[in-house]
């Protein structure tokens, strides 16, 4: 026994206790559970795993500190209105903003921020870190960190345009066949069932070694693929709107087809679609990342995360982590988004059971 | 019973007339090449003999809608002509591919199916607590992480730092069961760690919902004990959700199982698919595209068709 492990249960039993002391409820519950695991773990793992569980009581620690704070920073930022939204954010739903505007900051000034360009090549080839290069060299000697910067820009960027691609062509398409109603719908909705029924890794595929890998046509295909989604929830949502009264009278002043879906159904049915918006780009975000890990997405030399956990798999069976870091950047990505969804699918739904 | 028959074979009806439209689309997308097959394989270099002579073999000269009927009523047979790279007939190479994804698809639902199940009727019932909020961000997590960093987590942890597993999935046909487990052991876990994150909030979701409808508060309120209001009243209603989350999971796996192959180098018709694409190799690629649709399809069918079985005012009409 050394004065690591007797500080280390020490802390987190004394903490228990003056959570149950203090009726703290939830703490509590944590921190035992936490004492549980970690005598578990010791006997398992001895002292190397206890090392393990503190940092990763650590580094949630500090993500939740990172998060709180964030959100107090918006809270004061923000408009009153908007800042009363954001006191009721769980601390989940603050992480989530936090990580975006990182990666919004990384992606937007990429240039600036890397030290390196996404294809210069400045060292030998799988080179450990050093001074210069943070994270080490990849397969070619290029700058990991840089590389990593860059891809926020192309990986992000390309799954946000295709996203905004099929979100415009499926909302359109929803709320217009919601207005319209009749045989366009019903043809609508058949061809939207068929695409769905496809899976959508396995058309993109298809489609894909058909009109080849280029960019264009990969925010097309994948815009194709997924805009059934949105189509489905516009029109579920128009289809609410659009039985109002108010558009009984828009119509009676003779307003036109176009002129209901953008000033009467479209602000009635935000809410939904913003949250269908975060859900959205989460799916096609994974499958840009899916498609450039099977060498079938965005084509070297630019910078992007899928390819770049592939092209750098082989460093895995040496135990260097380096490939899990785009492949990481990727999850945190979606996970902040799914976050930030969760948030505002609960507060715009009933589910409050 | 009629009642439940018919709207049972309706949906049948619906699942052929889908499969047959998207047996279209595969058959179609192909034809959308520019130029056509000949074309696009050969390159812009080719010689007009070579391209006549592709075209001959690949009966290029009939009209499209005779080679699509020829191409589905092969298909259904279980020939899907032959690979353009190496001019083996491509069942050949499907046919063990195929079985291998399925065996790998079985093992991960083995496992997962009925954790993810006790997991997501626990977190029902415990739903708001503390237990819940980390099963709800853990799920989230695992779902939002692409397949190939969960599986090169695994591998990392288990396989390059302890060495309890091998990286490599490589099996065939003379392996022994126990061996084959031991190999597929870190793919099938990938996919259950994915799976059960699904299938945990899908259950929780219906498992919810059900605890919210009028007669469980009836139920309550005429002081049924707790454990009779599940097993006599929430459960025979569960049913039809339950089985519902189990099959687009199955479904999911079966597509899932693209990406996790290629990390694991495991020899199934999703790492056949995907080299198909690199090499633009149109029949296999069709080939594939088309079991995949029809499992994705049969499954989502087993799903509804479920539902409408177990589904209680179904089955005792008025």
């Amino acid at each position: 026994m050394n004065y690591f492990i007797i500080g280390f249960y020490a802390l987190v039993i004394g903490a228990s206790t003056l959570a149950a002391y203090y009726q703290k409820r939830t703490t509590f519950i944590l921190l035992f559970s936490l004492t549980l695991i970690s005598f578990v773990m010791g006997i398992v793992g001895g002292e190397a795993m206890l090392w393990s569980v503190t940092i990763l009581a650590g580094l949630i620690a500090f993500s939740a500190g990172v998060s709180y704070s964030f959100r107090e920073f918006l809270i004061i930022l923000l408009p009153e209105d908007l800042a009363k939204e954001m006191r009721t954010a769980p601390l989940t739903a603050g992480f989530g903003l936090f990580v975006i505007f990182t990666y919004a900051i990384s992606g937007i000034f990429a240039p600036i921020i890397a030290p390196y360009g996404e294809a210069e090549v400045i060292s030998s080839a799988f080179a450990p870190a050093d001074e210069n290069m943070l994270l080490g060299a990849d397969q070619l000697g290029r700058d990991m960190f840089s590389r990593i910067i860059y891809g926020a820009r192309n990986t992000v960027g390309l799954a946000l345009l295709a996203t905004i691609l099929a979100f415009a062509m499926g909302a359109t398409a929803g709320l217009y066949a919601a207005t319209k109603g009749g045989k366009l719908d019903q043809l609508l909705g058949r061809i939207v069932d068929v695409i769905m029924s496809i899976p959508s890794l396995i058309f993109s595929l298809l489609l894909l070694s058909i009109f080849g890998t280029n960019t264009v046509t990969l925010i097309i295909v994948i815009a194709i693929i997924y805009a059934p989604r949105v189509f489905r929830l516009a029109r579920s949502v128009g289809g609410n709107v659009v039985v109002m009264d108010y558009i009984e009278a828009a119509k009676l002043r003779g307003e036109g087809t176009w002129y209901l879906i953008r000033k009467e159904i479209l602000p009635n049915s935000t809410a939904p679609l913003i949250a269908e918006f975060g859900l959205e780009f989460c799916f096609v975000f994974l499958l840009v990342a899916g498609l450039s890990f099977l060498g079938l997405g965005i084509q070297p030399p630019t910078a992007d995360w899928g390819s770049m956990v592939r092209e750098n798999a082989t460093l895995i069976s040496f135990g260097e982590i380096t490939p899990l870091i785009p492949a990481g950047a990727i999850a945190l990505l979606t996970v902040a988004v799914n976050f930030v969804v969760d948030w505002m699918l609960y507060r715009s739904s009933g589910l409050k059971e | 019973m009629g009642d439940i028959l018919s709207i049972v074979s309706k949906r049948l009806g619906l699942g052929v007339v889908t499969l047959l439209v998207i047996s279209i689309i595969i058959f179609g997308a192909v034809e959308l090449l520019p130029g056509d097959i000949a074309q696009a394989v050969l390159g812009q270099g080719a010689t007009e003999e070579n391209l006549a002579a592709m075209r001959e073999q690949l009966g290029l000269d009939r009209a499209a809608p005779i080679r699509y009927f020829e191409w589905l009523g092969n298909a259904v047979t279980g020939d899907f002509g032959r690979s353009l790279v190496s001019q083996q007939p491509v069942s050949e190479a499907i046919s063990t591919r195929f079985a291998n994804t399925l065996f790998l698809a079985l093992y991960a639902a083995i496992i997962a199916v009925p954790v993810a199940i006790f997991l997501g009727v626990l977190v029902a019932l415990f739903r708001n607590s503390v237990f819940d909020r980390v099963a709800n961000v853990v799920t989230l997590t695992s779902i939002s992480s692409p397949e190939f960093f969960l599986g090169y987590i695994l591998i990392l942890f288990l396989s390059v730092k302890t060495g309890y597993f091998p990286a490599i999935a490589k099996i065939d046909d003379g392996m022994s069961l126990i061996d084959k487990l031991d190999r597929t052991f870190l793919p099938a876990l990938t996919m259950v760690l994915v799976v059960v994150a699904h299938m945990m909030r899908m259950t929780r979701a219906s498992i919810i919902n059900l605890l919210a409808s009028p007669y469980v508060e009836m139920a309550r309120l005429k002081g049924v004990p707790a454990w009779k209001v599940i097993v006599k009243h929430t459960l025979p209603n569960a049913w039809a959700p339950v089985i519902n989350v189990v099959a687009l999971n199955l479904a999911y796996l079966i597509t899932g199982v693209v990406l996790v192959e290629v990390v694991f180098v495991y020899p199934g018709i999703g790492q056949l698919l995907v080299d198909a694409v690199t090499k633009r190799d149109f029949p296999v690629v069709q080939a594939c595209c088309l079991i995949f649709a029809a499992t994705f399809i049969l499954l989502n069918l087993a799903a509804d068709v479920g539902s409408i079985l177990t589904n209680p005012r179904l089955r005792h009409p008025k």
